[in-house]
């Protein structure tokens, strides 16, 4: 009797510890590949989203992306606004992604960067400071509706970038 | 029979590499542990998005190390959300446990999505070394055949010549089956060489398939340099009519390559 009880204990110590073990035990992912949470040192305080807990991303609705005036807008903005560095070390590929709200307002912008071999680099400032803020002054954004309900959206650009120069932008 | 079971197995996943595996392929080369993972996976509920589906898949990779498939279908998301890091990361692993069905695939996703031509071109060689140019591949919307979309990485790269020369012999190979944008890009392809003629020629092969207002603007261009001010008109009028019918060029991911833009067909003028 002394024993099976013992038996008993040591399963119920175990079990108890491997759910705990489970609980505690953290995923390696945020909610959704790319999410982009707030971050008070970096974002808008008073930037407003429609619907915090499912920004869509910007294919989802099948329209691809949406801007005023179609994509050359956009481009020409950056033909306009962007200085060239001439730096032969600014080669590579940009992607700045943000949120458009469902007003088609932007924020949280984030970078990341690749030399032609998809190894992660650091451009110039010259390079980053320019396309960071001339995303941040496109206003052409249109605010998409999925199943008839205004929503807030993920979108990117990548720039290529060949010696300082914007070469293609995409998507 | 058998030799064209393997050849039928091979092949799905390079015709049709967004889908899901066959999962008996494995079960077919005795590789019962990629066979288990690839039925745990079959039917994932998850949006490909989601933390639960990049789990699921995990779970399968840690079960069977080289499950090709699995680093595919993890890397679709960041493939969508411009994450080239992450997503060369994982594809490269699929092409490096299962090459053959996988590298047409990331050529073309290159392309697609990074306009890495350069890139785009070595994979897509790669793939019609191995299965000769008609069962190379496809865009992964099926749109465009991979030896199609090597000609315009060239043709993005300026080797107008070597573009044209892919795309007509492409044309002549037996049971190809043309697709629904390239008569357009080979017409642009001439136009931009000057030649009119074969421009002109594949134009209009275009409008007798699929017409786009993008082939009609460019149908009014050639108008507008032979001196033909009505012609040009109707051309321009047309494409105008079809963009707004959204009869144009579009992906909801990308742009196709020789895109034109409703403003652009608006603001051509026979006088400038």
């Amino acid at each position: 009797m002394g024993h099976s009880f013992y038996i008993l204990l040591i399963f119920l110590l175990t079990t108890i510890s491997c759910k705990s073990q489970q609980l505690t035990e953290k995923s390696a992912y945020i909610k959704s590949v790319g999410d982009i949470a707030h971050d008070k040192t970096l974002d808008k305080k008073e930037f407003y989203l429609c619907d915090a807990e499912n920004i869509i991303q910007y294919h989802n609705d099948y329209q691809g992306l949406q801007y005023k005036g179609e994509k050359i807008a956009l481009v020409n903005t950056f033909s306009k606004k962007y200085v060239p560095t001439n730096q032969e070390e600014d080669s590579g590929l940009i992607r700045i992604r943000f949120v458009v709200n469902c007003k088609g307002e932007t924020d949280r912008f984030r970078l990341i960067a690749m030399d032609n071999d998809y190894k992660g680099k650091n451009f110039g400032k010259k390079v980053t400071r320019q396309l960071i803020s001339i995303c941040k002054s496109l206003d052409g954004w249109i605010p998409k509706k999925l199943d008839g309900r205004a929503v807030d959206y993920y979108q990117y650009l990548i720039f290529k970038i060949k010696n300082g120069q914007i070469i293609e932008i995409m998507p | 029979m058998k030799k064209y079971l393997i050849l039928f197995f091979v092949l799905l996943p390079a015709l049709g590499f967004s889908q899901p595996p066959n999962c008996n392929v494995y079960l077919y080369n005795k590789d019962t542990v990629q066979y288990e993972v690839c039925k745990s996976i079959e039917n994932v509920p998850f949006y490909q998005y989601t933390k639960e589906f990049q789990e699921e898949f995990d779970k399968a990779i840690k079960k069977c190390p080289h499950f090709a498939f699995g680093y595919q279908a993890k890397a679709t998301a960041y493939l969508k959300s411009g994450d080239f890091l992450t997503w060369k990361y994982l594809i490269d692993k699929a092409v490096e446990y299962d090459t053959l069905p996988y590298i047409g695939y990331r050529g073309w996703c290159k392309y697609q999505f990074f306009r890495d031509y350069e890139g785009a071109i070595k994979d897509i060689e790669f793939a019609e070394k191995r299965f000769g140019i008609l069962n190379a591949g496809y865009s992964a919307a099926g749109d465009y055949h991979l030896t199609m979309a090597k000609a315009m990485c060239y043709s993005a790269l300026g080797d107008k010549q070597k573009a044209i020369r892919i795309m007509e012999n492409l044309f002549t190979v037996t049971d190809y089956v043309v697709g629904l944008f390239d008569y357009y890009q080979l017409a642009v392809t001439y136009f931009q060489v000057n030649d009119l003629n074969n421009a002109t020629k594949y134009l209009d092969k275009q409008t007798a398939i699929n017409d786009l207002a993008e082939n009609r603007f460019y149908k009014a261009k050639i108008a507008k340099i032979n001196g033909n001010s009505a012609s040009f008109e109707k051309e321009k009028s047309e494409a105008i009519r079809l963009y707004n019918t959204q009869k144009i060029l579009f992906d909801p991911y990308t742009e196709h390559l020789n895109k034109v833009y409703l403003n652009t067909i608006a603001q051509e003028q026979y006088a400038n």
